[in-house]
């Protein structure tokens, strides 16, 4: 091992301080904008402020950090030292590293750098970014960690064969084999179904709205839009008349939504562009993005959760999202397992597929999980009696709400009779009947020979599987009105879960049943050793 | 010992633990209430307030921490008839909870590793408490205090990993 000697100290880049400010300033920049706006008459305070608090800050901490980040090539690992008041060194042996993934924006195009991104098996979070490299600088880091490593490999092979350890990559072999790629259109479908950009166009319609100058001459504008708009739709614009303002207002929430959609396309569209998953030695890797380009590894045994989660959305377009919880980390027990736990690296749930059509959902499952075969699962209920908690509860907080509403009805002077109040039990009554209903008829439990399946939900339905061997606890919970009706909770623990999201924890079980679940969850985990 | 314990059938932690949570809950609650207290007598010396108004006050605070220290003299009792544990070669489940009850299966293969601490009272007790660790989530530690101390070590002992018993 003494033939690789230990390289000179590597620096980053010149300009790594405008990456560096930039990357931790994006979080800012709502904020800011908000504080620019909405500061009328002390705009000069507030720019000294963002500058005082913010900026100058940020700009320093980044400077010290290009001056004192630095990395150098040893034998057999890659060392790290970073860290400003606390030193940080970090070593990563070659062998592990999996991948140099590279993140380029257009400006990293425009400098020639890139912010490199050191990979390995952990999943989920990156070991290292070194942010920002030249391409040299990224050329030799792939070479120096590609040769080092298979000079590691060969004094590793006379010591201690080890089959987990394969050379870095630095690309898709041609042997990789594509199992999904989202063509334009299943982002647009993606983009239409999800929700995102919903805080972007209610603040730019909180911004128009007090742009709007409510005191202004209506009336000459409906004159305006009479001229414009062809003689048989003229009946519409009524100066007088309540309907334009509904007219107007209906448009505007039509307008609101419509925006909305179309924002979340292009955000996805942008973000999600080209998505691939495929298949390599060890494990899945997924690579999307138009501007910014992403590519994670997804190590197949470290998947702790796999959820199948449809909205109502979804279903109209029988499509499905498949999410993954990983559990970043090392040997158990390890450094490495402490620092990735430190940095939160434990809760990262991440995409399998972030749209696919159900007839396909199942063979994806499969990639990742052999032994499961979605189609065939013998789901199995609830407690019958399921259904009448849930309405129980739901009658005794609709008789809260009646009360409630009669009574502020009666004892205000809104000119509505207290009476109206029924309607409040009338038509709830029959909707919780029929949500309950659905709810309990969609929610089920199935155990096969390695995994536990929950699925709940009426709207957006969830189904979440967990293999035996990567539980750790399983708990049954009594609340009193389970003991009650003889009735119990069962809830399974994994590695690295997310507090959101879908888990295992089903409800209204009858007791028996449920210590039953307990039972062949204990004897099934007994027989597996987990593995991170 | 061993025998009698893994045995799978649920056991009582040891009844100290009850002497040990009275003692715990009442001398902190009197200690919080005598330090809350003081200021009263005082400025009553002083003579800022009168002796009815000292006199209604002492009687709201016997109610009040007379209240609380009952309910720290019960409580220690009902956790200990609610918790219980049970071990067997498998691992370990423990049952907790008065309202809500909370059964907790941890597979002695999903343990990462085992600690047992004694705070001071504890020692003075011979008690201890066992926490168990697992690389999960919600359940990434599980303690089961009040235990003798010597069975806290078997527990222990039991719930160490395989292979680290071997090097031990």
């Amino acid at each position: 091992m003494m033939n690789a000697k230990p390289s000179e100290p590597r620096r980053l880049h010149g300009l790594s301080w405008v990456f560096i400010t930039a990357s931790s300033m994006k979080g800012f920049v709502v904020p800011a904008i908000v504080v620019l706006i909405f500061s009328a008459g002390g705009t000069m305070a507030s720019y000294q402020l963002l500058g005082g608090m913010v900026i100058i800050p940020t700009l320093i901490g980044a400077l010290l950090k290009q001056a004192i980040y630095n990395y150098r090539f040893d034998a057999e690992e890659l060392v790290i030292r970073d860290g400003i008041l606390t030193k940080k060194e970090r070593h990563i042996p070659y062998a592990r590293i999996h991948n140099i993934a590279l993140v380029r924006n257009p400006v990293h195009r425009i400098f020639a750098v890139a912010s490199a991104r050191i990979e390995t098996a952990a999943g989920g979070k990156p070991e290292a970014v070194m942010r920002v490299l030249s391409i040299a600088a990224v050329e030799e880091l792939r070479a120096e960690t590609m040769q080092r490593s298979r000079v590691a490999a060969t004094v590793d092979s006379d010591a201690e064969a080890d089959a987990d350890e394969t050379e870095p990559r630095t690309g898709a072999r041609a042997g990789d084999s594509v199992l999904l790629q989202m063509a334009p259109g299943e982002l647009v479908r993606l983009g239409l179904i999800s929700n995102r950009g919903f805080i972007v166009v209610a603040a730019a319609s909180g911004l128009l709205w007090q742009t709007i100058d409510w005191d202004a001459d209506w009336g000459s504008y409906y004159a305006g839009i009479i001229d414009l708009i062809p003689s048989w739709a003229t009946w519409l614009i009524d100066p007088v008349s309540l309907r334009t303002p509904v007219l107007f207002g209906v448009a505007a929430v039509v307008l609101f939504f419509v925006l909305l959609r179309l924002f979340s396309v292009a955000w996805h569209v942008i973000r999600y562009h080209n998505f691939t998953l495929r298949r390599e030695d060890d494990g899945l890797r997924t690579e999307y993005g138009l501007f910014t380009q992403v590519s994670s590894l997804i190590p197949a045994e470290r998947i702790q959760l796999t959820t199948v989660r449809a909205t109502l959305l979804h279903r109209l377009f029988a499509r499905s999202s498949l999410d993954l919880e990983m559990a970043g980390a090392g040997e158990a027990g390890s450094d490495l397992e402490q620092h990735l736990a430190a940095g939160g690296a434990r809760k990262a749930r991440q995409w399998l597929a972030p749209l696919v059509e159900d007839d396909r959902t199942n063979a994806l499952i499969r990639e990742v999980l052999p032994e499961v075969d979605l189609d065939s699962i013998q789901w199995n209920p609830l407690s019958t009696r399921a259904r009448r908690r849930i309405m129980k509860r739901s009658v005794i907080a609709l008789v809260f709400l009646t009360v409630g509403v009669s009574a502020t009805l009666a004892l205000t002077p809104v000119p509505v009779s207290a009476l109206h109040a029924i309607w409040l039990p009338l038509l709830g009554l029959p909707v919780t009947l029929l949500a309950a209903t659905g709810w309990v008829q969609n929610a089920g439990y199935a155990l096969n020979a390695h995994a536990i399946f929950f699925r709940s939900g009426l709207l957006t339905r969830n189904i979440t599987i967990v293999r035996f061997d990567k539980m750790q606890t399983v708990a049954l919970g009594e609340s009193p009105f389970d003991r009650r009706r003889q009735m119990a909770s069962v809830k399974v623990d994994t590695a690295g879960a997310a507090t959101a999201g879908h888990r295992i924890d089903i409800p209204y079980l009858d007791r028996d049943v449920a210590e039953a679940i307990v039972e062949r969850l204990y004897v099934e985990v007994r027989g597996t050793e987990y593995r991170w | 010992m061993t025998a009698s314990l893994i045995d799978g059938q649920e056991h009582a932690v040891d009844p100290r633990s009850v002497t040990l949570g009275q003692i715990l809950g009442v001398g902190s609650t009197l200690a919080t209430g005598i330090t809350v207290f003081t200021p009263l007598p005082i400025t009553w010396l002083l003579g800022g307030i009168s002796g009815r108004t000292l006199a209604i006050a002492i009687a709201g605070w016997a109610l009040a921490f007379g209240g609380v220290v009952l309910f720290c003299y019960f409580w220690p009792k009902l956790h200990h008839r609610h918790l219980r544990y049970r071990v067997d070669q498998a691992g370990v489940r423990i049952r907790r909870g008065i309202l809500w009850r909370n059964t907790i299966s941890i597979p002695a293969s999903r343990v990462q590793h085992t600690d047992v601490s004694q705070g001071p009272l504890q020692r003075r007790y011979g008690l201890a408490t066992l926490t168990v660790h697992t690389a999960g989530t919600e359940g990434a530690s599980i303690s089961l205090e009040g235990l003798d101390r010597d069975i806290a070590f078997l527990l222990r002992d039991h719930l160490l990993p395989d292979d680290e018993r071997e090097a031990v």
